[in-house]
């Protein structure tokens, strides 16, 4: 029989296992449920803010276990750094370079080090700050630091910079519209038949929902050439006052938006990095 | 001729497939690009379709008034419907790739639409 300091230390072993286990599993969930949107080769980790750039940055380290090199793309600038283990080991470069922030460059992050730690979140929040799009390219790891700094796990970032990466991801409609939130002036989001979310003066769209919508579905149902799947249709003047509407719709959600229909083109392109 | 424009439109619009050219009226296309050759019912659904998503013969499909665009975006295609301003039966319809540049598409088939419209 193990003694009971055998017995607290076989307990503790087993609790950090299956935590760690847990952890994996919710790893693994969240790679298998990725709807990924690459463009040229990269993945678009946050979109229009959403999640925030810098959220989207630490989960991506925080889903690195085998040591890379990751370039994340904001507008112009990029920013290499390497991970590995979930953890921010340090950053390589700035692209164009950026001068003042030099000794970040090439160093292993560390705790001990809370000056560099500020320096890497201000450097960071400065490139990030207002991105319409983030991405991300992977490549293979490259020489740095000494072997046995480690860096700093994305958690420990999270929460020395107060990020919360632990924020559950919109579903696709809410992002959608919460993406385009600008382009809209009025919005319904129906799911399942109930009303999630209303935005705006919603008079013409309730009245498109209540009389219209099912009755249109079915046409287009009936349609020879109908396809089933998520779907936007954008109506420019179909409204009282001349005003666009758009309906979107994706498994249980429907949502009908007034729209600027100046931004037809953006919506098209942002429904279209989401739903596809 | 009106099969030059659709031509000159489909050549334009990297992401478009085809261009039709018809009549709400009649619910027929009256001509199409000369490169495309989609098949009779696949033009029939597309004239159909048109009719339902912006509205024809009195019947709207959605809102209160017959829409002067529609865009039907969906996995695998996007179909962009124009009607013309002064003739509301006349419409362009263009069957594209779901990446087509949609503000640029719209752009042209605008300016294609007003110089058969008003040709």
């Amino acid at each position: 029989m193990p003694e009971p300091y055998q017995r607290r230390l076989i307990d503790e072993l087993g609790t950090q296992l299956m935590s760690d286990m847990i952890a994996l599993a919710q790893k693994l969930n969240a790679l298998a449920a990725h709807d990924d949107v690459l463009e040229d080769g990269a993945r678009v980790v946050s979109q229009s803010g959403v999640p925030a750039p810098l959220t989207a940055f630490l989960a991506v380290v925080d889903e690195t276990v085998l040591e890379r090199r990751l370039d994340f793309a904001a507008g112009d600038v990029v920013v290499s750094v390497i991970a590995a283990g979930r953890r921010l080991r340090g950053l390589i470069a700035v692209s164009p370079a950026a001068g003042e922030h030099i000794d970040l460059f090439g160093k292993t992050l560390s705790r001990q080090e809370p000056a560099m730690l500020d320096a890497a979140f201000a450097l960071l929040t400065d490139i990030f700050t207002g991105a319409a799009r983030l991405t991300v390219r992977s490549l293979p790891a490259e020489p740095f630091g000494s072997g046995g700094e480690r860096g700093i796990s994305a958690s420990g970032l999270a929460e020395i910079w107060q990020i919360d990466i632990s924020e559950t991801p919109l579903p696709p409609m809410s992002r959608f519209l919460r993406v385009n939130e600008t382009a809209f002036s009025a919005v319904l989001h129906v799911s399942a038949g109930d009303i999630l979310a209303t935005y705006g003066d919603i008079a013409g769209l309730q009245s498109i929902w209540d009389t219209q919508v099912d009755a249109f579905l079915r046409a287009q149902e009936s349609l020879p050439n109908h396809q089933d799947g998520p779907k936007l249709i954008c109506l420019e003047g179909a409204l009282d006052d001349g005003s666009t509407a758009a309906l979107a719709l994706a498994g249980d959600d429907v949502a009908l938006m007034v729209y600027d229909p100046a931004k037809l083109g953006a919506l098209h392109a942002s429904w279209r990095s989401i739903f596809q | 001729m009106v099969v030059n424009e659709l031509d000159t439109l489909l050549a334009a619009s990297v992401g478009c497939q085809a261009i039709a050219f018809a009549d709400l009226s009649t619910r027929m296309i009256l001509v199409t690009d000369t490169r495309s050759k989609l098949p009779r019912e696949t033009l029939d659904a597309l004239c159909v379709q048109a009719a339902t998503v912006l509205g024809a013969h009195g019947k709207i499909g959605l809102g209160a008034n017959p829409s002067r665009l529609a865009l039907l975006a969906e996995k695998t295609s996007v179909h962009l419907f124009l009607r013309a301003s002064d003739e509301p039966d006349d419409v362009l319809c263009c069957v594209c790739a779901p990446d087509v540049n949609v503000d640029k598409l719209v752009d042209e088939a605008t300016k294609c639409l007003n110089r058969i419209s008003g040709g």
